[in-house]
């Protein structure tokens, strides 16, 4: 039934086998981070010292230093503070501290220069540095900007990349736990793509035109939240009863479900953006609050401060930890794999074969609701054009994860590796600035590959498997060679 | 037993394929700019990375934008990031997500929608990078746009509605429009039109042109043709159709080569773009009010300069368009 083998001795080999996608995973991210080692600019106060004690070594005592900063994010704020106070401890003097853009920056300058006070060094962050107005300040070398010393470090594993990781598969990974019960019944649903358009336009749409749109409460906020997740599970269950009362097959189903869903999407949203919704809707995939005040009450005053992912993420991974829980503990989960597994056999022992089918088909549409939702927080509006091949994507991120399109094997856990891994690839592409046509064969090889896996596991072709692929490796290093 | 060994490994040749692709793309910069490298000469190190995202690049006139804004950002000692959304917003949100991880200098857009775009500049802005659309306008609100720079696509709205006049004569008829409802700039486009026709019918008795229908043909070649299909089985004596871009002027035009109707209907597009251009010439299409993606790609670029010097910028610039009639036609 489940994918859990019977034998208890520990054996190295089975637990790789058993956590290949994980490595998997982990050797993507190696990779990634070794393609996008480069500079980067130490932030914040730990710049703003170092650019003081930079200062202190280059300049006689008592100069003047002019700070430059922009007004956001608030470590250049941070680099200031610290900055101007470590200076003053040193015995110079800060002429004054600049906020704001290169026209503000010329401004102070000439301000300045009118008023007859000289400035011997300006002290930057990063990204001010490279402005060009420096070039235009009269009377000023380039040489004499003083900004923090950068260090080595890859790009894909900068905190604030990770968390953009996790942000951007939020959508398709919450599908993704849906999919994955439907695929272990042994039966696919095409339509989540198309209720994510859907659920959005009905949220966005309930708000603006029925809930007081940018005045709108977040309790009804919420309630139409609710009404779109309803709607497409409702669909769902449509799909899932046309599927056991009338034996269609579900993709045909699910595929007259996916235009439905599609159009009405349009028909309600008109074929525009519905966008006079609450800033506040944005709480879901935007803020941080639900991680920061747990991180707060548990830190005791240790640990980085902004340790945050957004609040869709936390949702999410509450859902893959109930399902896992319902999958491997319940008796309900163990019916959802044996109907995928026999279901002949499942009926004949019991199983409420038709109910369990209504049931992951109704989950899978509720699912799909609340990722349209997550969407429609992350864009702050509702489209009909939402979705788009979401579909696809979704039942790649199950695949890989080593849920056979064949029913009864898979796990909700390899599912959550496999969205991320097809999110790390997407993501470390982009960082290496793959252009998009490229990205789409490689995720697509990627796919396949998983499929091949699947199959190769269940037949046994490992020899001829291994024959072949040392043939490609060697033709790929002929290529290689050959174009060097 | 090895499966997950070999996993690995598949994996790994995948890792080095993206390495590999991400390659030409390096070499190039030297190759597309080979004399600008002695321009640069005083500032060998570069200033920092301009990213940009268009809507799409099946359509030219991106491509035509892209180019210009990488060749004239490569002039200046600039790097150059080129994604485009494909139309499709929540891509092009994910793409802007990535140049803020990046910390590119700035940012330029062509928003795959004028509103949904909204929250990931405000992103950009929190993260202190400048941000310019072009051609396409964000108007979400609360969102900090340093400058605008595209077509006057008002006006090129109403020269579009002067070249359909001119094209139906005194006899006017029924007119479809092929419309693209989710880009600002098309609406205006369509709005320009209505004006022009609009005051054209006041006070006429006969001859009027008759605004039928507005189809989503959404700037896209196959959508305009089954859109233009379709209006010509509900209205047979359809005398114009007005699209709002190239692609879909000549999707119409090759519906109604199917139909046989070519000499019945006239198309007035809008963009002007090489295929665009050539089918004018070669009398498919009536005219098209011209825009100039290498202007206002080049342009973009040198207000993103014109800000870094610490210069005032304007908020909106707005570039002319023109009629094109065709070779020598006037």
């Amino acid at each position: 039934m489940s994918s859990k083998g019977s034998s208890k001795s520990f054996s190295p080999w089975k637990l790789l086998s058993e956590n290949g996608i994980l490595i998997g995973l982990l050797l993507l991210c190696a990779l990634f981070s070794y393609l996008t080692y480069e500079e980067q600019q130490p932030t914040g106060a730990s710049a703003g010292i170092q650019v003081a004690d930079l200062i202190q070594d280059r300049y006689s005592p008592g100069s003047n230093v002019l700070i430059i900063i922009k007004p956001e994010p608030p470590e250049q704020n941070e680099f200031a503070q610290a900055a101007s106070q470590a200076l003053q401890e040193y015995g110079h003097t800060v002429v004054e501290i600049v906020v704001g853009a290169p026209p503000d920056a010329r401004q102070a300058w000439d301000r300045l220069k009118a008023e007859g006070k000289t400035v011997q060094a300006i002290a930057a962050t990063q990204d001010v540095s490279q402005w060009t107005v420096f070039d235009f300040m009269e009377g000023f070398d380039r040489k004499n900007i003083v900004r923090a010393e950068s260090y080595n470090w890859p790009t894909f594993l900068m905190r604030a990349n990770l968390v953009n990781i996790a942000g951007q598969i939020a959508v398709i990974a919450i599908l993704a736990i849906g999919m994955t019960l439907v695929i272990i019944t042994g039966g696919i649903d095409l339509s989540v793509g198309s209720l994510i358009a859907f659920s959005a336009v009905v949220s966005c749409w309930f708000i603006q035109e029925k809930f007081g749109a940018q005045e709108a409460s977040t309790m009804s906020m919420i309630i139409a939240c609710l009404i779109a997740i309803a709607a497409c599970g409702l669909i769902g269950l449509f799909s899932g009863a046309l599927i056991t009362t009338f034996d269609c097959p579900p993709f045909i189903a699910t595929l007259g479900m996916m235009m439905i869903a599609s159009g009405l999407a349009f028909i309600i949203a008109e074929g525009q953006s519905i966008y006079k919704i609450p800033e506040s809707f944005k709480w879901l995939s935007h803020q941080k609050d639900i991680v920061e005040s747990v991180w707060d009450t548990v830190r005791f005053g240790m640990g980085p401060k902004d340790l945050s992912v957004p609040n869709s993420v936390v949702l999410m991974l509450v859902l893959y930890v109930i399902t896992h829980i319902v999958m491997t503990r319940t008796t309900l989960g163990r019916y959802i794999y044996a109907v995928g597994g026999n279901r002949e056999a499942a009926r004949l022992s019991g199983v409420p074969v038709i109910f369990i089918l209504l049931f992951v088909y109704t989950i899978c549409g509720a699912l799909a609701g609340l990722g349209g939702v997550v969407l429609a927080s992350q864009l702050n509006s509702g489209l009909p054009t939402y979705g788009l091949m979401y579909e696809l994507f979704v039942i790649a991120a199950v695949v890989v994860g080593g849920t056979s399109l064949f029913g009864g094997e898979g796990k909700i856990t390899g599912t959550l590796v496999g969205a991320f891994i097809i999110a790390v690839i997407r993501n470390g592409m982009n960082l290496t600035n793959v252009e998009s046509y490229t990205q789409k064969v490689v995720l697509g090889l990627v796919i396949l590959i998983a499929v091949l896996i699947d199959r190769i596991k269940k037949k046994g072709l490992m020899g001829k498997f291994v024959t072949a692929l040392k043939n490609v490796i060697l033709i790929l290093g002929r290529m290689v060679r050959s174009s060097d | 037993m090895k499966i997950s060994h070999l996993f690995l490994f598949t994996l790994l040749s995948f890792g080095m394929l993206a390495g590999c692709s991400s390659k030409p793309g390096d070499n190039s910069k030297p190759q597309t700019n080979p004399n600008d490298e002695n321009k640069t000469t005083e500032n060998t190190k570069s200033k920092g990375t301009i990213a940009i995202s268009v809507l799409t690049m099946t359509n030219p006139f991106f491509k035509v934008l892209a180019e210009n804004v990488e060749a004239e950002a490569k002039k200046h000692g600039y790097d150059v990031i080129v994604t485009s959304g494909e139309k499709d917003v929540a891509i092009q949100q994910n793409q802007v997500k990535d140049f803020i991880v990046k910390k590119v200098s700035a940012i330029i857009l062509c928003p795959c929608d004028s509103k949904s775009i909204g929250p990931v500049v405000k992103e950009a802005n929190d993260a202190g990078i400048p941000v310019f659309t072009a051609d396409n306008a964000c108007l979400a609100e609360g969102v900090e746009i340093v400058s605008h720079i595209g077509s006057d696509n008002l006006g090129g709205g109403r020269l579009g509605g002067e070249a359909m006049i001119k094209a139906l004569g005194d006899e006017g008829g029924k007119v479809v429009i092929l419309d693209y409802k989710s880009a600002e700039s098309c609406l205006l486009r369509v709005q320009g039109f209505k004006e022009v026709i609009n005051k054209h019918n006041e006070g006429r008795e006969t001859g009027k042109i008759d605004i039928v229908s507005e189809l989503p043909g959404e700037g896209d070649k196959e959508l305009g043709f089954k859109a233009t299909e379709d209006s010509l089985q509900a209205h047979p004596d359809l005398r114009g159709i007005f699209a709002i871009n190239d692609p879909a002027a000549l999707g119409a035009y090759a519906a109604l080569e199917k139909a046989g109707k070519q000499d019945q209907v006239k198309i007035v597009g809008f963009d002007g773009q090489p295929d665009g251009l050539k089918a004018i010439d070669e009398g498919k299409i009536f005219a098209d009010p011209i825009q100039l993606p290498d202007r206002i790609g080049r342009q973009t670029v040198q207000t993103i300069i014109k800000y870094f010097s610490g210069a005032k910028v304007e908020k909106e610039q707005l570039i002319p368009t023109e009629l094109y009639y065709g070779k020598g036609k006037k």
